[in-house]
């Protein structure tokens, strides 16, 4: 093998044991040092948000809680119940069952419809490899990322929530911040 | 109680034995008595200096420790079988999840050894943003190392400062990927999405301010006299024990050894990159720390040079069989539709075959072995994680020292629990 390690060998410095002058130096003037970063760190004001008061804003590709989407112009669900969404999912938590739509009962564009659409958020990951599976965009992740309950049969999140407006409680950065 | 009444975890904790602690110091008079007793002390499993659901049982003699074995297992999560029944796409967010301190190291290991199998061309630009989000991850990972170790010496102040910086780097993993942690921004044959308008901008923001904030935990802890006292000299372990340990990464060159792989044996274009190896002289904890706070500067170079030279071109491979098409090909184009579908639903073959594909993550050599049976499911992943190997190497580091310093070695070994059960 041609390679050298030492060649790109940086050595790390290290303290010498002192004398007993740089021992004082070392003990006082250090710690003087020390001090003067953190309290040079004043002048900067603090970093921290005050959640839950202020929200932490989040950037447009964060992805928090799922979305389900209506045509705007007709109203009609977006999903057509093919289940890929389901075959993408790594943690095996969302559950379509499909139905056919009907000339009298008409509730999604295609042909089919997604009649139960569950994802149990308890079990859900986050990937996000759903957004990416779904062809006709219908289900989409969310910013909204306060999602804790009381009790685990609440985190199964049914088609009628996934549908409704979501609350936008998690504001949106601008750009360039 | 007869056997027959005792569970089976119970049996198993019984058979741990210790090895017989070295022979107690023949200490005349007044070493009579109980200062050769040996007393067994359970650390852990929740002790707050060790870094996770870590368990040592320790013999004390005093407040030397004699001998020290670590128990681990609590944070099992079966993941190695777990991707054993799901698609190579699939897999990545489950093996991301091993080690989470360094998720897109864990990613790349898996990404690497499916792409050697399926003999795939990575393009430049998805080598240039994997190197920027793996070097990000390698300073974010060492200023959680850097901020808890400095709390388990006492000094707090250094934690906040750390994590103030790390939250810059998970904001921008979250705007190029959409989540702080956990990504799954790498897939096999590149990423998954080019990095939004905006982001080189915040990069270089960062590594502008980067050095001066590691300057300033230098000054904090560098030349402190109870760091140095606290570290330097403190449990050595020279490099051939090290070695005979399989100990890799920054523990090794903490004694000497400049090995690192992303010189050894470069992967993902690092040797496109202009960069150096910070070593250690004796191997002590002072090394080990020093090393690494060296290596955040050194992943600030690398970062700087993979913006400057980010190639145009495509982010992911443009092989249809393994790649997803481009979303808007899903409306205008049948066969981008049925390839989408195919991959979704079965997800790719990969060739038969196994391989071992190592990377240097921030705690050393990470490897991941994958064998494939020409099926779209991998039979078997293995990860070979640094902390697991690494924390053998805790016992012979910290035997005959004091409770105190063992504190200090363990924040220094740098253990993660979730990449040791995995
Ligand atoms: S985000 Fe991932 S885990 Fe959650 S429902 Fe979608 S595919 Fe499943
Ligand atoms: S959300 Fe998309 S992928 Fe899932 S069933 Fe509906 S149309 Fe199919």
């Amino acid at each position: 093998m041609t390679y050298d390690p030492q060649a790109d060998a940086l050595p790390v410095s290290r303290p010498a044991e002192p004398g007993r002058g740089a021992a004082a130096y070392r003990i006082f003037g250090e710690t003087l040092r020390g001090m003067k970063t953190t309290f040079g760190r004043i002048v900067e004001g603090p970093t921290t948000v005050q959640y839950p008061e202020d929200k932490a804003p989040v950037y447009p590709r964060f992805r928090g809680r799922h979305r389900l989407h209506r045509f705007e112009d007709t109203g009609l669900e977006k999903c057509v119940g093919c289940s890929l969404c389901a075959a993408a999912c790594p943690a095996d938590c969302i559950r379509v069952v499909a139905a056919e739509n009907t000339p009298e009962l008409r509730i999604s564009a295609g042909e089919r419809y997604a009649a139960v659409y569950e994802i149990n958020m308890s079990r859900c990951i986050f990937c996000g490899y759903c957004e990416v599976a779904c062809p006709f965009d219908a289900i989409t992740m969310g910013h909204d990322y306060e999602l804790s309950d009381y009790d685990r049969s609440d985190l199964i999140f049914t088609k009628e929530m996934l549908l409704a407006e979501p609350v936008e409680r998690a504001p949106l950065r601008a750009a360039g911040e | 109680m007869s056997p027959a009444d005792v569970s089976d975890y119970r049996r198993r904790e019984q058979s741990v034995t210790l090895s017989p602690a070295n022979e107690p110091p023949n200490r005349g008079e007044e070493g009579r008595g109980d200062h050769h007793e040996l007393l067994t002390l359970n650390m852990g499993p929740h002790h707050p200096a060790t870094h996770g659901v870590l368990r040592l049982l320790v013999s004390l003699e005093g407040e030397v420790v004699r001998d020290l074995k670590p128990i681990i297992g609590y944070v099992h999560t079966g993941i190695e079988k777990t991707a054993e029944d799901k698609a190579y796409w699939k897999v990545i967010p489950v093996v991301e999840r091993m080690d989470y301190l360094s998720y897109y190291f864990n990613a790349l290991a898996f990404c690497g050894a499916v792409e050697t199998l399926l003999d795939l061309e990575v393009p430049k630009r998805a080598q240039y943003l994997r190197v920027i989000h793996l070097e990000l991850n390698r300073i974010a990972s060492h200023l959680v190392w850097l901020g808890t170790s400095a709390l388990d010496l006492g000094a707090i102040s250094v934690f906040w400062y750390c994590f103030r910086e790390r939250e810059t780097i998970l904001d921008l993993f979250e705007m190029s990927s959409g989540q702080r942690m956990h990504t799954r921004y790498f897939q096999v044959g590149g990423v998954i999405e080019d990095i939004p308008a905006g982001f080189e901008d915040k990069l270089r923001a960062f590594i502008g301010v980067m050095p001066e904030r590691a300057d300033q935990y230098g000054d904090i802890l560098n030349r402190n006299e109870i760091v140095v006292r606290r570290l330097r000299g403190v449990c050595p372990l020279g490099e051939e024990e090290l070695l005979a340990l399989g100990v890799t990464g920054p523990l090794l060159r903490a004694a000497g050894h400049p090995w690192d792989l992303r010189k050894a044996e470069p992967y993902c274009s690092y040797d496109d990159f202009d960069f150096r190896v910070p070593v250690g002289t004796v191997g002590d904890n002072y090394d080990r720390f020093a090393v690494r706070l060296a290596e955040i500067y050194e992943s600030v170079k690398i970062i700087e040079q993979a913006l400057e030279g980010l190639p145009a071109g495509p982010y992911i491979t443009e092989d249809r069989k393994i790649a997803l098409p481009p979303r808007h090909e899903l409306a205008t184009s049948m066969e981008a539709l049925i390839h989408h579908f195919k991959l979704v639903t079965e997800g790719f073959r990969v060739p038969p075959g196994e391989v071992y594909y190592p990377i240097e993550s921030p705690r050393g050599e990470l490897g991941c072995f994958v064998r494939s049976d020409g099926s779209a499911k991998p039979v078997r992943v293995h990860m070979r994680d640094p902390s697991f190997v690494h924390l053998q190497a805790l016992a012979p580091m910290v035997r005959d020292n004091y409770i105190a310093d063992l504190i200090a070695t363990l924040a220094m070994l740098d253990p993660i629990l979730g990449g040791i059960d995995r």
